[in-house]
């Protein structure tokens, strides 16, 4: 039997096209709409345009379209013989900028997706308004982003060189206020919990403490065997080096080293999006992935018992925030104001150069690949997570996402399980 | 009374003004004068496959993104025939943000088929005459929250908006960018940044700023509540305008020397006579930095 389901509200649409027999899902075909061209329209344009033009890619994670862009530019002319050194100053509030959107995204996708439809498909529904909590907490981060970016979204602040910003303390002051804000928002409204025992935590005996809304998320997920289900290859992969993240594969219990060079695409049939895949395997990126790469000690006992399932999934994106709040407010406090923002104050005049730029986007690894020729740009590559996560498969294998679903009983659980990847629809058809 | 209804749909769009839109501080108290029957990210009573059968009531339609007559379809149904379903039937249609007004970034894919929904930049679409009395344009890459909460609240209220020639609200638009400019010192006495990176100096000599001639209320009405491009340093790419994107957003266009687009309403020779006069001074305070962190 088959059954077509349009899933919305995910940054844009997906169809998902499940074969269902014996009153289980044995297979899923995933199909993306409209292909947008912005890698076409990147095309002869000034190497630098792609700073404004890639984070057009997405409404949700266009800072990092922007740092993926401005570090491909970077490493582009570092081949070309210019050697580019940005400061640690830079660098920090590079970082720090990234760490808000992510702390965006992860908080929209608890509040905006997996807390309301957990309700819906368990029949729990609260009557509360999710969103407000959601919208409060985006405010607060793109707010503090904002300070050094200018705005969020589509903020074009990050230059070869460093960043076009020239924070004052009292611009650090006020950053740090919103951390704060932040970190109070974690405790009170969703673990109950003090920040401090919160990232104190190493093994599953004190999970039960968590309460707030993670909590009762934790708690619904247990009663329902989430814990069980949701299984895909526990192959993970990490190409960026940003944040808390270090490049590598994850396969069973051992971390090995990875190259870009071996990254992939290839085209599906029925869908505008492109598969990708690494030595022909697929693997699994974004917060899990990237906890599992940098063997994170509770998302590792996490896994230990309950593999790569929905639940060790969904704890390990929420928990995330834990880190990414922790790293921001450190970032913030040892921020030094008196190094060069940026330095290479003036334009770089290179006609010919190649450059990749990786970063580590909310939903995994984000890559772009630049060519330059006689100062244009020729062609112009963007990898990007769901592409990873919600590849059809190959002939030999089915995709990351795929897999996750076969099994379930329900095609809303099967939803459920897919929208537990945060797919991003929109960066899909860039 | 009945709240009016409210939908927001979608066509060629990043998502970019519905994101911007829910960071705006006050959401829910805007939101609780209307009824919300579709958002793309917001829970919403309807789906898409129910938006499709046109039976929804619309007082407001806000439009995110641009327009192909045909080929973009959402649930098998073509986005065009269902906007213009509900663009009949609205009060005031908004389009929110540079795609939906005038083409913006995704028309650059494919320049012939692709537009906004009144205007293919600045020329009028075929469709401009039917929609025309009711059409307020909210251009701006992302759409600011504030100036779309002001649009909403304004309606709500059944008060009259004052818009330009091309719909824009004359309250949001009628100044440009470089109103409020924490750099405007530097561009009075033509003082021009020694790079990116620096609180000091202007962008528009050399780095490719378009405020001074871009129509916006970026630097009066501030970005998160909190900053804008032009005060981090980041040059205004013009994203409010009919042309946005143009090319090389980095670096200024000049005509020996001179920058090939002139303030706002200022005439070039006006605009020569005020720049020979500043520059043949040099004032010290505007050579220096602003804030010293050495020891």
């Amino acid at each position: 039997m088959k059954i077509k389901q349009l899933i919305e509200k995910i940054e844009g649409e997906a169809e998902l096209d499940f074969i269902f027999e014996n009153g289980k899902v044995e297979d899923v075909q995933i199909n993306f709409g409209f292909y947008r061209g912005i890698e076409d329209i990147l095309v002869k344009k000034d190497p630098r345009d792609a700073l404004v033009i890639t984070p057009r890619v997405c409404g949700i994670c266009n800072h990092a379209h922007l740092l993926a862009a401005v570090r491909a530019l970077e490493e582009g002319y570092s081949h070309a013989g210019v050697e580019v050194n940005i400061s640690s100053k830079a660098n920090d509030i590079r970082e720090f900028t990234l760490a808000c959107e992510l702390i965006q995204n992860h908080t929209k996708w608890f509040y905006m997706t997996i807390l309301p439809q957990l309700e819906k498909l368990l029949k729990e529904q609260s009557g509360e308004n999710h969103a407000l909590k959601a919208s409060f907490l985006s405010s607060k981060i793109t707010k503090a982003l904002a300070i050094f970016a200018g705005q969020w979204p589509h903020s074009s602040y990050a230059v070869p060189g460093g960043v076009t910003c020239d924070p004052t303390y009292v611009d650090v002051m006020q950053a740090q206020s919103l951390i704060e804000e932040c970190i109070r928002f974690f405790e009170q409204m969703m673990t109950e919990m003090s920040f401090e025992n919160y990232l104190a935590q190493s093994s599953l005996s004190s999970l039960h403490k968590i309460g707030g809304d993670f909590g009762r998320v934790l708690q619904l997920m247990g009663m329902n065997e989430m814990a069980q289900k949701g299984y895909s290859y526990d192959r993970f992969i990490v190409f960026g080096t940003c944040m808390f993240s270090k490049p590598g594969k994850s396969l069973a219990t051992t971390v090995s080293n990875v190259d870009v060079r071996y990254v992939e695409e290839s085209l599906q049939e029925g869908s505008v999006a492109k598969a990708v895949h690494y030595k022909q395997k697929f693997y699994e990126v974004g917060p899990l992935a990237r906890a599992m790469v940098a063997k994170e000690p509770l998302i590792k006992s996490l896994h230990k018992r309950y593999k790569d399932s929905l639940l060790t999934r969904v704890f390990a994106r929420v928990h995330e925030i834990a880190l990414l709040l922790d790293y921001s407010k450190q970032l913030l406090h040892h921020l030094v104001l008196d190094e060069p923002s940026c330095t290479l104050p003036k334009a770089v005049e290179l006609s010919d150069f190649e450059g990749v730029g990786v970063v580590e986007a909310a939903r995994g690894s984000l890559i772009h690949k630049t060519s330059v020729k006689e100062g244009k740009i020729a062609n112009y590559e963007i990898i990007v997570p769901t592409q990873w996560n919600l590849s059809n498969g190959s002939q030999t294998e089915k995709g990351i996402a795929t897999k996750a679903m076969l099994g379930s009983t329900t095609t809303q659980e099967a939803s459920f399980i897919f929208k537990a990847f945060d797919v991003c629809s929109v960066c899909t058809t860039q | 009374m009945a709240k009016p209804t409210l939908l927001w749909l979608q066509s060629i769009t990043c998502n970019g003004n519905a994101h911007s839109f829910l960071n705006h501080p006050d959401l829910f108290s805007i939101l609780s004068h209307f009824e919300l029957v579709y958002h793309p990210v917001l829970e919403t009573p309807y789906s898409l496959e129910v938006l499709n059968q046109k039976m929804l009531g619309c007082d407001i339609l806000i439009l995110e993104g641009s327009f192909k007559s045909k080929g973009v379809q959402k649930a098998g149904v073509e986005v065009l025939e269902v906007v213009e379903h509900y663009a009949k039937k609205a009060k005031h249609i908004i389009t929110a943000g540079t795609c939906a007004t005038f083409g913006g970034m995704f028309k650059a894919y494919d320049p012939e088929n692709i537009a906004g929904f009144c205007y293919n930049e600045e020329e009028k679409t075929s469709r401009y005459e039917n929609y025309a009395s009711k059409l307020i344009s909210l251009p701006g890459c992302p759409i600011h929250p504030k100036w779309l909460s002001y649009v909403l609240m304004m309606l709500s209220q059944k008060k009259s908006i004052p818009l330009d020639e091309m719909h824009r609200p004359q309250e949001l638009y009628n100044i440009t960018v470089h109103t409020g400019c924490s750099r405007n010192e530097y561009f009075e006495w033509k003082v021009d940044t020694k790079g990116f990176g620096l609180k000091e100096g202007c962008l528009f000599y050399e780095q490719g700023c378009q405020g001074p001639f871009t129509r916006g209320s970026c630097n009066k009405i501030l970005w998160n509540d909190t900053s804008s491009k032009t005060i981090v340093g980041t040059p205004c790419f013009g994203c409010t305008e009919p042309s946005f994107p143009k090319t090389a957003l980095f670096s200024t266009k000049t005509n020996m020397g001179i920058p090939a687009n002139m303030p706002l309403g200022v005439p070039r020779r006006a605009y020569l006579t005020a720049t020979g006069i500043a520059k043949s001074f040099k004032i010290k305070r505007f050579e220096e930095r602003i804030i010293d962190y050495e020891d």
